[in-house]
């Protein structure tokens, strides 16, 4: 894969991450691994604006964890966002979060989330849980083709 | 301005003629009007009342059924000042029987409607006081929740790293270790496990805080046996005896319900870890025309002495290396019920067992629920 991003991972806690990034190593998941460590950062990594202009559009990540309690702009919001736009709609998006808010799981479902998934507290469980999400939204599931990155008006948008 | 309380109630008589004047009247009517009899008689009858419509269509009344019985007008005095009857009226008649007018006498009730009002007035306010102390009360238990809820919540992500890294320190680090380096790091996860349990169990207490009740009418003895169908895996190789006997149907909420008797079950099933033969039984007994659920075991039990710590938020009776445990499910047992307007409360002899009761406020018509369930709702 050239420079491909599979994963970006929406996480603000630093420990979190490095637990994440070697649960998924470990697992050899992905290979390559985007880190964003917050709302904003998310935001302008898939919609290659502000720190990421220079990204290309056509490769979107190929899965998005994101956690909800984010700096600047919350993970929620992340998640309208990329389901509101018809370019990175079809992006699989699991909830990781500590909480298990009734109000926030509905929330999420309610604005596309394709899963919810509760950090488990014991990290065998937690890795556990990493690997199997990995494994099935890289490897068991079947996404479409991403034509939508390709269709002129969005090439349009991302050449601006 | 109303008539002031300390005037003396009276009884004005008065006579009308068929043309609705004034023929006489007593000295009452003189006080209550304020009028000398002189002025009133020949006067328009009405004009003495704060609805003169109403007086007329009494005084219509009269002809028309030839009396009226606690009719109430308010009579208005020359100083401005009202007193409350009530008016009983009849026709009179000359010894020839011809009508000539109607008499009427009214009682003075200003008295009786100032008291009836100051009652009505300290209900409203002793209302008014109960809706404030109730919300002061609820605002008070929803912070403290609200406040169990996010302490335990925040707390899981630290707790996630010491879990993480220490595993992680065990399983590169682990065999170069020495053997006491390798007991303290299992010691480290041990704790992180149970601060685990202990977190997700106030998290669990703080959610049921919360959780809005939804009543619906459910056989208890389906949810008993539920509960003990989930049990089952934990007394693999034990002998355990159920005894699940016909239970109500009461108005609960069945999630809540189903974590009552899962969490009370589970209790009995960890307490009679010891006895070669356990018996749990689980079944109903009236009290006070009320149907009272009770869970016994013939398990360690408990000092009585002790009785009053059981439903506390951490407090335990036994010690961790015997029966481990958070000490938050007999809490959030007590939380259920009492969100149910019930009761809950435990007898128990230390070495016999324990049997723990509770009441469910919402239950009613036990006993033909009762003969339903027993019908219908067999183990």
């Amino acid at each position: 894969m050239t420079g491909q991003v599979e994963i970006l991972l929406v996480e603000d806690n630093p420990d979190d991450v490095e637990l994440t990034l070697h649960a998924l190593r470990k697992e050899n998941l992905a290979n390559s691994i985007q880190v964003a460590r917050d709302g904003e950062e998310a935001l302008e990594f898939l919609f290659c604006n502000g720190t990421h202009a220079g990204r290309c559009f056509e490769r979107p990540p190929r899965l998005i964890l994101l956690d909800l309690k984010l700096p600047k702009v919350d993970g929620m919001e992340v998640l309208k966002r990329v389901k509101a736009d018809e370019r990175t709609k079809i992006i699989p998006v699991v909830i990781l979060t500590s909480s298990k808010e009734e109000r926030d799981l509905v929330n999420g479902y309610n604005l596309g989330a394709n899963s919810y998934i509760q950090k488990p507290v014991d990290f065998d469980q937690f890795r556990d849980t990493v690997k199997a999400v990995g494994l099935y939204w890289l490897v068991t599931n079947q996404p479409p083709e991403p034509n939508g990155f390709g269709h002129p008006a969005v090439q349009v948008t991302a050449a601006k | 301005m109303r008539a002031t309380c300390w005037r003396p109630a009276w009884i004005t008589l008065v006579t009308i003629s068929r043309e609705g004047k004034i023929t006489d009247v007593n000295r009452a009517t003189e006080t209550a009007t304020g009028v000398s009899r002189e002025r009133l008689i020949g006067s328009d009858f009405s004009d003495y009342f704060t609805q003169p419509e109403k007086a007329q269509q009494g005084y219509e009344q009269v002809f028309a059924r030839g009396s009226v019985r606690d009719y109430a007008l308010a009579i208005r005095h020359t100083s401005g000042s009202v007193t409350d009857v009530l008016y009983n009226a009849a026709l009179f008649k000359t010894e020839e029987g011809e009508i000539e007018g109607v008499f009427a006498a009214a009682r003075d009730v200003t008295e009786r409607k100032h008291a009836e009002e100051e009652v009505r007035r300290l209900n409203d306010e002793l209302e008014q006081r109960v809706i404030q102390r109730t919300a002061q009360l609820e605002a008070a238990n929803k912070e403290l929740e609200a406040f169990t809820y996010s302490v335990s919540h925040d707390l899981r992500a630290p707790l996630r790293h010491i879990s993480g890294f220490s595993k992680l320190l065990t399983e590169e680090y682990g065999s170069n270790l020495p053997t006491d380096a390798q007991h303290h790091l299992q010691r480290i996860q041990e704790g992180t496990r149970r601060m685990g349990l202990l977190v997700d169990d106030l998290l669990n207490l703080g959610r049921v805080g919360r959780h809005e009740v939804r009543l619906q009418v459910t056989g208890l003895t389906s949810v008993a046996n539920e509960a003990v169908a989930e049990l089952k895996a934990d007394c693999e190789g034990r002998q355990v005896e159920w005894k699940i006997g016909s239970l109500p149907f009461v108005e609960c909420d069945p999630a809540l319900m189903r974590q009552v008797f899962r969490n009370l079950l589970s209790n009995a099933v960890k307490f009679t870890r010891p006895r070669s033969q356990a018996v749990i039984e689980v079944g109903q007994r009236e009290q006070e025309g009320r149907p009272v659920v009770f869970v016994r075991d013939n398990g360690v039990g408990f000092n009585m002495k002790y009785s009053d710590k059981l439903f506390g938020v951490f407090q335990r009776l036994h010690r961790p290396e015997d029966f481990e445990g958070t000490g938050v499910g007999l809490a959030t047992v007590q939380r259920i019920v009492q969100k149910h307007g019930g009761r809950i409360w435990a007898e128990a002899e230390l070495d016999k067992g324990a049997t723990f009761y509770f009441t469910l406020g919402a239950s009613e018509e036990g006993e033909p629920k009762t003969k339903a369930a027993m019908a219908g709702d067999r183990v």
